[in-house]
C-alpha cells in the first residue's frame, strides 16, 4: 500500500471498483446457486462479509510466518478454521439464525473471493488496511447477491422478500439456474457502465494496482 | 524443504487446537439443544397427544431414527416417526405424524443440506402440505400436474424424491409392525 489510499476508497473499491462479483467475476457459483430470493442473497452476503474480513485479517497478522511456496495451503486453512469456528459457535449460541443460514456458512470454504483476497491483499498489506479491504469486499458480495436476488425473485415469483407482488410467476425462467446467468450478465454490463462513468474504468480512486 | 513443512505443521496444529477447542465448547451445548428442539418439535406435531412414548429405533440408511407412540388418555391415537431421505448433497431428516390407520396428517423436514435457494424448497408449506391424508400407496412423485400423486418442485426433483422416499420407508415400517401387513 503506498499509504495515499484512505480506507474509505478501498471500502468503495470492493463495491464498486472490484466487486467481487460484477467486476472481478469471481465466486460466480454461489452468486448464481443462491440468489433466487433477496432474503438468500443476503443471509449469504452477512456469512461472507464476515469470514472475508476475518480471514483478511489473520492472514495479514500472521502474512510473515506463512511460507510463500506453501501460501495457497496456508489461506486455505486460515479459511477453513474460520468457517468451522463461526459454523459451530452459530450452531451452539444461535440457533434461529442458524437454522436460515446453516446450508450457506459450510459453502463458503470453497469460494474464490476469499482465497483471492487473501493472495491479492492481505498477504502484502497491513492489518488494517487488509481489514477495510475484506469489509468492502465482503459488502460489495453481500449488495450483488441482494441486487441479483431483487431481480431474480420479482421476475421469477413475483415477490421481494417472500412478499407477493404480482400475482403471476412472470418469467419462472428467472429463479432457475440459467436466469442466474442472464441476471448476472445484464447487471454486470450495468457496473461495467458506472465504472467508465464515474470512475474512468479504473475502479473507484484507482485503487486497483493489481 | 525443512522450513515449509514446520511451517505447515505450526499452522495445521494452531488450527487444529482452535477448532478442537470450540468443538469441545460448542459440542455439548448443541447436542441439548437439538435435544430440545425434537422434543418441541414432536410436541408440535402431535399438539393433542398428553404423552409421547418411545417406541424403538429403525436404521433407514444405516441412520438412527426413532419412532414413538402418541397417547391421548392412555389409549394410543397416532404416531410419529423420524426418518431420512437420500438427497442431492445430503441426507434430509424428516418427521412424520401418523393417525392411527396409517393415513399422514403432517410432515416436517428437520434438517438437511441441500442446494440453498433450490432444494430447501422442500421445506415450504405447498410441497409438505401434499403429504396430509395420504396413505403408503400414494406416495409417487410426478413432475406433472396431479392431485393423486406427489409433486415435485421445478428444478428440484431429486430433493423431492428423497423426502418422498424416506416418508414411504417411514409408513412402511409404522404399518408393518402396528398393522402387521408384509411387504
Amino acid at each position: 500500500m503506498n499509504g495515499k489510499i484512505s480506507y474509505w476508497e478501498l471500502f468503495i473499491n470492493g463495491i464498486f471498483g472490484e466487486n467481487p462479483v460484477f467486476r472481478l467475476a469471481l465466486s460466480l457459483c454461489p452468486a448464481v446457486a443462491v440468489t433466487n430470493s433477496v432474503r438468500n442473497g443476503l443471509l449469504m452476503g452477512i456469512a461472507v462479509l464476515f469470514v472475508q474480513t476475518m480471514a483478511n485479517v489473520t492472514t495479514s497478522l500472521i502474512r510473515k510466518f506463512i511460507h510463500p511456496k506453501v501460501r495457497i495451503p496456508s489461506y486455505m486453512f486460515i479459511i477453513a478454521t474460520w468457517v468451522t469456528v463461526t459454523d459451530l459457535a452459530m450452531a451452539a449460541y444461535a440457533r434461529d439464525v442458524y437454522a436460515q443460514m446453516g446450508l450457506y456458512i459450510k459453502l463458503i470454504v470453497a469460494f474464490a473471493i476469499i482465497l483471492s483476497r487473501a493472495e491479492v491483499f492481505a498477504s502484502k498489506n497491513r492489518v488494517i488496511p487488509s481489514f477495510f479491504d475484506g469489509l468492502g469486499m465482503g459488502s460489495g458480495f453481500m449488495l450483488a447477491l441482494v441486487i441479483i436476488g431483487f431481480f431474480r425473485e420479482l421476475l421469477g415469483k413475483g415477490s421481494v422478500w417472500g412478499y407477493q407482488i404480482i400475482q403471476t410467476n412472470p418469467l419462472l425462467i428467472m429463479i432457475l439456474p440459467a436466469g442466474g446467468f442472464f441476471a448476472v450478465g445484464i447487471l454486470m454490463g450495468f457496473f461495467n457502465w458506472i465504472d467508465m462513468k464515474y470512475f474512468g474504468g479504473k475502479g473507484a480512486g484507482g485503487a486497483g494496482g493489481h | 524443504m525443512i522450513k515449509i513443512t514446520v511451517s505447515l505443521v505450526i499452522m495445521f496444529i494452531a488450527a487444529g487446537i482452535i477448532m478442537t477447542v470450540v468443538f469441545a465448547k460448542t459440542a455439548p451445548v448443541i447436542k441439548e439443544a437439538k435435544e430440545r428442539e425434537a422434543r418441541e418439535a414432536r410436541q408440535k406435531m402431535m399438539p393433542d397427544a398428553d404423552e409421547i412414548v418411545e417406541a424403538g429405533e429403525w436404521l433407514p440408511f444405516g441412520k438412527h431414527a426413532k419412532y414413538f407412540e402418541c397417547k391421548k388418555a392412555g389409549e394410543t391415537m397416532g404416531y410419529l416417526i423420524s426418518g431420512y431421505g437420500k438427497g442431492y448433497s445430503s441426507y434430509i431428516s424428516i418427521l412424520i405424524a401418523s393417525d392411527r390407520d396409517m393415513k399422514i396428517r403432517e410432515i416436517k423436514i428437520l434438517g438437511h443440506g441441500e442446494t440453498p435457494g433450490l432444494g430447501d424448497e422442500i421445506e415450504k408449506d405447498h410441497f409438505r402440505s401434499q403429504f396430509k391424508g395420504r396413505t403408503v400407496e400414494q406416495l409417487e412423485v410426478v413432475k406433472t400436474q396431479g392431485t393423486d400423486r406427489i409433486q415435485a418442485i421445478s428444478g428440484v426433483t431429486i430433493s423431492s424424491r428423497a423426502v418422498t422416499g424416506g416418508v414411504k420407508e417411514a409408513m412402511k415400517l409404522l404399518r408393518a409392525r402396528y398393522l402387521g401387513v408384509k411387504e
